[in-house]
């Protein structure tokens, strides 16, 4: 249990669950950032990205077009649940959540009526094929790429963040909505379409997320319930807190489960309880 | 004391009537069953209302509270225990569970507070999977008989009756006391009350009793009912629909718990076999409901019937205790 | 309600008082309705010309536990749309209800099937929990209870009654014991890992192998336990791999569990031919998720699509036609073979029901069925072959689980006295029998 071997291999499983839990904890923490809605239809986003995904790959062999079929249509779907029924209930918090759970059962339900219950995965001509080896050291390359995107994505978003105007204009409106409509920028449309962002982050995540675990009915709720942990522990909002979430969670998942198998059921809710125990609102979470 | 009040009197009371009498219809048993399974949803989603309503603190944990208490009976049942020994101990397991729930999420509010609630409830989940020497396992505990004649199920559904009335009174009263009026207080700015010396931790804590022992409550009522409980009476599915009723029937009314149950309850188990996709259609009344119907039922009807009498709205409508406006975006909460 | 109601309070809590002590003093005198006597559960009394047999079939059809729900219906329908639903001048009439794999709407479900729909026999539904809740509901208004899926052990052990028949399937336990036995001898392992669900069913299935493998000689090096929200299980492959194990064994209750497990094992390149999955693990579900990377994966279950028999041919090709291509699960024979058996006492002895038609199916033994030669034991449990199965690629270009050892009239009990096995606690982590 503690061959160098072995922790390596943890530690790789530890970063690479990390890296699909910071795919689907960007989205929704982006999301809460600008606009304070808890997506409840995260999970199902995923879900709905995963289908089209594996669907396409199935169809096509190629991952890249996979995975931009189901952002798009994903993006789509989140748009128009965005400018048809959020904008309606605009700033309340409870109705959003009510709306957003309304729309993940009923999302959820037709995949099933669509897609059929039978878990699927990415098919292995769309994914990545064999191992890292180094001395006895094994690993699959296609959880190193997922680790890459991961990163990737991360790097973009902060990019995007800092360095351009729709990160400037995104950030006033983090701080005070006020002032994104004082900059002359027509704030619904900020809204619906950092929406439409985060439901194509989820999208990217089902697809790619396709090809570690499988996509079928329930894992809208089990993913949504992993965003919403890592979210919280790092502090809403702040995406530099969902990524020290998901690989926090990752690396703890990993290591406790083969270390202190006796709290295997609580690996993820046991340390987001202790977080907000000691600080209520994340680690990163503004206190001020 | 006003000419609507008075209406909404004999509203209540009809209504009240109507539930006496429903044995009285000549309906079969299994109606009555049904009729009982609302209650006793209405009863644990009144807690989750109180909570969330005067408090602003929507829970996603009260499933599990109520599953402890469950657990607690079926346990006691297991040891051949009487039936006042079971209360005793689900009233006792009830306590402990809400002291803890209230003491680790009394520092948080909004949605960290739902968090820490979920987290919560998800650990009783696991330990009711673990722990299967006393909780069944995934198996449950079956054969949890009701005390006395009360597996009649006419009997029971009166009983069932009485104890909602009674704590959805009790829920009314605290909440129409200077306790209530301080937890609302608390809910719309936590930094006023605690700069006029209101001890905020202990607020939060007794707002957190007094929901939990109705939840538990609702456990011992839902085991002698079903006569079984398992751990998906503590999943967090459960504590999702219990605010949704909560939301459906109109956060912070005295009757909109048992709306949101009866929906909730009807489209499960009855709609269900009619509807192959009841599950969309569960979702699409959600849905409906926000769009045209935003403070739930409850909270919306009155302002309909305002409108259609071509009354100003001024006063607000009784049993509109929280505008839904008024429980806004969480971290308002957190201003120093 | 606060500030133009200040007087309220004290009529409100007026009104609660009377409230409740109208219901109390309501209760003194019984409805009309209750007075009247029972209406007989059974419908057996009723003297009709022609007779039907009203079946209410519980099952999830929708939610997290769709796919085998809808499948253990498809399984049921099959049979009656491909033999007639008529048998020997009884008319089998099946209402199907839904119950989201939630115990509490199981239990409603039953009741409407019993006092509404006036039901002779209960069938499903599918999850442990919610069939030992529903056989119990059952045993208390007469009605019997056929279990075409749900595995728990102690729905024929522990809480078996008279009026409960495990017709579809076997207990986690007895279904694995075989493997164990054949891992040791013929499968030519000494030492072995095993990585089941961490509840009640991996439980007993892990207490069945570990006990035919230690009974055979073999030694269980070390027991991992998954928990079944489990999605990555990475961590437990590089467990498995550093336990350095002769073989592993893995038992998960279907779904998502089976195929993630594979992927993350075969992702880190190590060998399938170690590998032993349980009935679930390798169900047609997974077979379809992961395709030809796991031709030759070898599994231990009562149900063996690939086996050569008249009766597994007809139902392979029947429900071939009805899903559009797909070969039959688990799910689907489980609802298919508790067809057969209604039908098949229906068939000898007319209409039945209650007690009667229990032990019609408990006292008879059907040869050549679907699972191969099937009878009962005194705990109305199945007794039947149990097969090591391989992943055998056909000319169709369907995946089967095609028999490469079987185990004939494998009960529930391994050799023991039932008395004293009924002694011993239930299987856990700590408890392997």
């Amino acid at each position: 249990m503690f061959e160098p071997v072995f922790l390596a291999q943890q530690v790789l499983n530890g970063l690479s669950f990390g890296a699909l839990l910071f795919l689907l904890a960007s989205g929704l923490t982006l999301v809460f950032g600008l606009m304070k809605i808890v997506n409840m239809a995260h999970g199902a986003f995923y879900l709905l990205g995963g289908y089209i995904g594996v669907v396409i790959a199935g169809l096509t062999g190629n991952l890249l077009l996979a995975v931009i079929t189901a952002v798009i249509v994903v993006a789509a779907t989140a748009f128009i649940v965005e400018v048809v029924l959020l904008r309606f209930v605009r700033g309340q918090e409870l109705p959003e959540v009510l709306l957003t759970i309304g729309v993940s059962f009923v999302i959820a339900d037709l995949c099933l009526a669509v897609f059929g219950g039978d878990p699927q995965n990415l098919p292995t001509t769309a994914t990545i094929p064999g191992a890292l080896m180094i001395g006895d050291l094994v690993y699959p390359w296609y959880r190193i790429f997922v680790i890459g995107v991961a990163v990737a994505i991360g790097l973009g978003l902060a990019f995007v963040q800092t360095r351009t105007r729709i990160g400037a204009v995104v950030r006033a409106g983090v701080d005070d909505r006020e002032i994104i409509s004082a900059m002359g920028v027509n704030i619904a449309w900020v809204f619906t379409g950092m929406f439409v962002v985060g439901a194509g982050l989820a999208a990217l995540g089902g697809t790619i997320g396709s090809g570690m675990q499988s996509i079928l009915p329930g894992v809208q709720n089990e993913v949504l319930l992993y965003a919403l942990v890592v979210i919280i522990i790092g502090g809403l909002g702040s995406v530099t807190g969902a990524a020290v979430g998901s690989v926090l969670i990752g690396l703890i998942d990993a290591f406790a489960k083969a270390w202190i198998p006796e709290l295997a059921y609580f690996t993820i809710f046991l340390p987001m309880a202790l977080v907000l125990v000691l600080r209520p609102t994340g680690l990163f979470g503004r206190t001020a | 004391m006003n000419r609507r009040m008075l209406v909404n009197l004999a509203l209540l009371g009809l209504l009240l009537v109507v539930l006496l009498a429903l044995p009285y219809f000549g309906v079969s048993n299994f109606v009555l069953g049904l009729a009982s399974t609302i209650l006793i949803a209405a009863v644990l989603a009144s807690s989750v209302n109180f909570l969330g309503g005067d408090g602003g603190m929507v829970s996603l944990g009260h499933g599990a509270i109520a599953a402890a208490s469950a657990y607690a009976v079926g346990w006691a049942s297991r040891q051949g225990l009487d039936s006042m020994t079971q209360v005793l101990l689900a009233l006792v397991v009830t306590l402990v569970v809400s002291f803890l729930y209230g003491l680790l999420s009394m520092r948080t509010s909004g949605i960290y507070f739902l968090m820490v609630t979920l987290a919560l409830g998800m650990l009783i989940y696991g330990l009711a999977f673990r722990l299967s020497s006393v909780t069944g396992g995934e198996n449950g505990i079956s054969g949890i008989a009701a005390p006395g004649n009360l597996h009649e199920e006419w009997i029971y559904y009166y009983v069932v009756l009485g104890i909602f009335v009674i704590t959805t009174g009790a829920l009314w009263v605290v909440s129409s006391s200077p306790f209530g009026a301080s937890l609302r207080g608390l809910r719309d700015s936590e930094s006023r009350m605690r700069s006029l010396g209101y001890s905020v931790a202990q607020y939060k804590l007794s707002a957190f009793m007094i929901s939990g022992t109705v939840a538990g409550i609702a456990g011992v009522l839902a085991v002698w009912h079903t006569n079984f409980v398992s751990p998906s009476s503590a999943g967090v599915e459960r504590s999702v629909l219990l605010v949704v009723m909560v939301i459906l029937g109109g956060i912070g009314t005295l009757l909109g718990p048992l709306i949101g149950a009866a929906v909730v309850v009807l489209v499960e188990n009855v709609l269900s076999s009619y509807v192959d996709r009841w599950p969309t259609a569960l979702g699409l009344i959600f849905i409906l409901v926000i769009l045209f119907a935003r403070a739930g039922v409850a909270g919306s009807v009155p302002k309909v019937l305002a409108k259609l009498r071509g009354r100003s709205p001024s006063a607000t409508p009784p049993g509109d205790r929280s505008s839904p406006e008024g429980t806004a975006v969480p971290d308002r909460n957190h201003n120093p | 309600m606060t500030s133009t109601m200040t007087t309220a309070p004290r009529r409100w809590i007026g009104l609660v008082g009377l409230a409740a002590t109208a219901a109390l003093v309501l209760t003194a005198c019984a409805p009309p309705q209750a007075a009247e006597p029972e209406p007989d559960a059974g419908g057996g009394t009723e003297a009709a010309v022609s007779e039907t047999l009203k079946v209410g079939y519980i099952s999830p059809v929708t939610g997290n536990f769709a796919v085998a729900g809808q499948e253990m219906v498809d399984g049921w329908n099959l049979y009656w749309e491909l033999n007639g639903n008529e048998v020997n001048g009884v008319t089998v009439e099946t209402i199907v209800e839904d119950d989201a794999g939630n115990p509490e709407i199981s239990l409603t479900k039953a009741a409407k099937l019993v006092e509404q729909d006036e039901v002779d026999v209960l069938v499903g539904p599918l999850l442990a929990n919610t069939a030992l809740a529903v056989a119990e509901y059952a045993e208390s208004v007469g009605v019997p209870n056929l279990h075409p899926v749900a595995a728990s052990d102690d729905l024929t052990q522990r809480n078996a009654n008279g009026l409960t028949v495990r017709t579809g399937s076997m207990g986690g336990s007895q279904a694995n014991y075989p493997g164990g036995e054949w891992a040791a001898t013929e499968g030519g392992f000494d030492t072995a890992v095993t990585l089941c669900a961490d509840y009640a069913f991996g439980w007993e299935s892990c207490a069945g192998f570990v006990q035919g493998f230690q009974d055979n000689g073999g030694e269980v090096v070390e027991q991992l336990w998954f928990p079944n929200s489990t999605t990555d299980f990475s961590t437990y492959v590089s467990q498995i791999q550093a336990a350095g194990a002769d073989m592993v064994y893995v038992a998960t209750a279907g779904g998502a569990p089976g195929p993630n497990f594979l992927t993350s094992y075969l992702g880190l390149g190590l060998d399938m031919d170690k590998l032993l999955l349980n009935c679930c693990a390798a169900d047609q579900g997974t077979l379809r998720a992961m395709g030809d990377q796991i031709v030759g994966l070898k599994s231990v279950s009562y149900w063996a699509e690939g086996r050569e028999s008249e009766a597994v041919a007809e139902l392979i090709e029947a429900y071939k036609e009805f899903s559009g291509g797909n070969v039959p699960g688990a799910y689907i024979a489980g609802g298919y073979i508790t067809a057969s058996l209604v039908a098949s006492v229906l068939e000898e002895q007319g209409y039945l029901t209650g007690e009667e038609l229990v032990s019609a199916i408990t006292e008879s033994t059907f040869e050549d069925n679907i699972f191969g030669r099937v009878s009962f034991d005194e705990y109305n449990n199945t007794v039947g072959p149990v097969y090591i199965r391989e992943v055998v690629k056909r000319d169709d270009g369907n995946l089967y689980n095609t028999p490469i050892a079987t185990y004939e009239d494998v009960d529930q009990w391994f050799g023991q006295d039932p008395e004293e096995a009924l002694q011993q606690p239930n299987y856990s982590q700590d408890f392997q029998g």
